[in-house]
């Protein structure tokens, strides 16, 4: 195994046409439950076959029908139950109900879709994978001694050798199981706290953000509605530091909403200037050389003021839940 | 530059892109066909080329992680893999399988112990005044008891009762076979499968053959027209799994992964064959078996699906020198 590969449960393939892909694999929590769900299923198909030939058989009272009905359903029960995951994965494109429901999907090592004879031998290997069956005898003392209960010992060990997570069955075929998330995020498209703009109106207009800092601002609006307030200001302070040396702003300015600023000026504030309505914040400058300007208590005939001052300015122990957008909470 | 208003209007075209390939996954082509198809080359350039200006656009990572997701499932779609071809399933069947069969040692290993195994326990079963406990102390005394009155009836006195069994069997034989090609990958259960399978099955045989066991004749009238087919398909199914676990041990200077997927590859005609065997079997054991046709015909198909298979195993399997040897 490769020493540079990061400690992730990503995987890069890259395709001749040098696209890259990232694929992120699904681990044993996720593919545990996604296999119980087929085995639920294929018990509820066998079920419900057995019932509606006994109804059949029961309705008609056809000997002849009972007969060769069971007969289907013992043959139908084999196809079942060996061959379920097969035809799924080979006609829905590396997927079956379970693996529907948990969102992951079987792919080649390439990146590709797999293929028949690839879904066939992962899953007829995946009776190796529950290896070593548990007796009866480990849960009743005078059950007879018959080795029953998956164990998915030999599926476990394999997934923690391998670099893509893969159990036997998948070694075999060539293939590795990835999370598959359609859905995609538009950005933060609305920031609805006004001090935003109102900040980034005083960031030098001739400032360009340069592309690996837009990533991580991009990066940093994304994740920032997850975390607290203090966790913020944490992971903000060291960008916001430089940057507000050279905008010239005040030292106690709240590193948190100036990136969340900057943020706001690269991806979502349009070209042409709209006029902002400041509200409360005319007047108020973040700028260094203005900081005389502003008195630094607060007003008293004004509440509004008070809140600005506040507001603006850092302040560990103040909640600033206030500044996240309701509809972009999780 | 406004980032909202410019994905809004490019979305609306990957959307679309996505929502062909679904149909081109679900279905293998478009919905519209031809120009369906033509719609689908153009936006999955225009996807690309977003692709690339993503950096210009200074787009948010999430959205180029998405942009990578769909232009990759967009290229595995225009670019598919053709998934089954009937002249390679033919080539497969008919010229690789035979051979990778004669020259594979899984398969002498696999068949010498089960074939073995089989007739002598069948011996040990049959022989009443020496042995006379053997075969319940293999089988069991209920199972024996279940086998002697499963086929107590004349085969065509109770035709839907044979057919009932049969269908039992070919569940259950089969079965036997997928579990031995699936364990195969761990060697030791694979073989210790086989091992028990041929043991139990040559002993019942034998307890069959018996005098004194009532339903014998109808068992051998039963079991004659599909055993050739069932017991070679379980042991092919044995040795394709024995070939995949080999290739985890013995790596030839691959790595182990590399290794395990080149024996897949000289496994997968292997299993292709049992597994022509094993439909063979089961239509047979479906229709013929049970069926109150004389037992001479029974026998010519045993004889002559028997004389089929060394056809195909020594005939068509002989190593040819030549530009296909391999």
């Amino acid at each position: 195994m490769s020493q540079l590969a990061p400690l992730d449960t990503t995987i890069e393939v890259v395709t001749p046409e040098n696209i890259a892909f990232k694929y992120q694999l699904a681990g044993p929590f996720r593919r545990l439950p996604a296999f119980l769900i087929d085995v639920l299923v294929k018990l509820a198909i066998i079920l419900f076959a057995v019932f509606a030939v006994a109804l059949l058989a029961g309705i008609t009272g056809s000997q002849l029908i009972g007969v060769f009905g069971f007969a289907a359903i013992n043959i139908g029960w084999f196809m079942v139950w060996w061959f379920y995951g097969v035809a799924m994965e080979t006609w829905c494109n590396g997927r079956t109900l379970g693996k529907m429901a948990m969102r992951i999907r079987v792919v080649t090592v390439s990146g590709h879709p797999i293929g028949g004879v690839q879904a066939m031998l992962r899953n007829l290997v995946c009776v190796a994978d529950l290896a070593p069956p548990l007796s009866l005898q480990f849960f009743f003392e005078d059950a007879p001694p018959v080795y029953l209960i998956p164990t998915g010992i030999a599926a476990l060990i394999a997934m923690t050798c391998t670099r893509r997570m893969q159990r036997l069955g998948d070694l075999a075929a060539g293939t590795m199981v990835v999370i598959d998330e359609r859905g995609w995020t538009l950005p933060v498209a609305r920031v609805e706290d006004t001090r935003v703009p109102a900040l980034a109106s005083y960031i030098p207009p001739d400032y360009r953000v340069s592309p690996s800092l837009a990533k991580v601002l991009a990066l940093y609006a994304e994740r920032r509605m997850f975390l607290s307030p203090q966790r913020r200001r944490e992971l903000a302070k060291n960008l916001a530091a430089g940057l507000g040396d050279r905008f010239e702003f005040r030292e106690d300015l709240d590193p948190d909403l100036l990136l969340y600023a900057l943020y706001w000026r690269t991806f979502l504030a349009d070209a042409r200037d709209q006029d902002v309505d400041l509200q409360p914040l005319a007047g108020y400058s973040p700028m260094l050389k203005d900081a005389h300007l502003v008195a630094a208590e607060p007003v008293a005939d004004s509440s509004d003021a008070s809140l600005v001052e506040v507001a603006v300015v850092m302040e560990p122990d103040r909640d600033l839940e206030a500044s996240i957008p309701p509809e972009s909470r999780p | 530059m406004n980032i909202v208003s410019l994905l809004e209007q490019r979305r609306h075209g990957w959307e679309e892109l996505e929502r062909l390939c679904d149909e081109m996954q679900s279905r293998g082509r478009t919905r519209g066909k031809a120009p369906g198809a033509t719609r689908f080359a153009s936006l999955y350039r225009s996807a690309c080329a977003d692709l690339a200006l993503a950096e210009a656009y200074q787009l948010p990572p999430a959205t180029v992680e998405y942009l990578h997701r769909l232009v990759g499932r967009a290229h595995n779609q225009l670019y598919r893999s053709r998934n089954f071809s009937l002249d390679r399933s033919v080539d497969m069947l008919v010229r690789q399988a035979p051979r990778q069969i004669f020259a594979d040692p899984c398969v002498h290993v696999c068949g010498i112990l089960f074939f073995g195994l089989f007739w002598l326990s069948m011996l040990l079963g049959m022989s009443e005044e020496r042995l006379p406990d053997f075969p319940a102390q293999v089988v069991g005394e209920a199972q024996l008891e279940q086998m002697e009155s499963n086929f107590e009836a004349e085969l065509d006195a109770g035709f839907d009762h044979y057919v009932m069994m049969a269908s039992f069997y070919i569940r259950h034989n089969t079965g036997i076979g997928l579990q031995c090609f699936a364990y195969g990958i761990l060697i030791i259960p694979c073989i210790f499968t086989l091992a028990y399978n041929a043991v139990a099955l040559g002993t019942s045989f034998g307890y069959m053959a018996r005098d004194s066991t009532t339903g014998g004749d109808n068992f051998f009238e039963f079991v004659t027209a599909h055993g050739p087919f069932e017991l070679t398909a379980i042991v092919l199914s044995a040795a394709a799994g024995l070939r995949l676990g080999l290739g985890l041990i013995s790596t030839t200077g691959l790595r182990r992964g590399d290794s395990l997927k080149v024996s897949a590859i000289r496994a997968i005609p292997v299993i292709a064959a049992a597994s022509v065997l094993f439909f063979l079997a089961a239509i047979t054991e479906g229709f013929l078996s049970p069926s109150p046709l004389p037992y001479t015909i029974k026998a010519m198909w045993a004889i002559l699906s028997s004389g089929a298979m060394t056809f195909y195993f020594v005939v068509l399997g002989f190593p040819r020198a030549g530009i296909d040897a391999t």
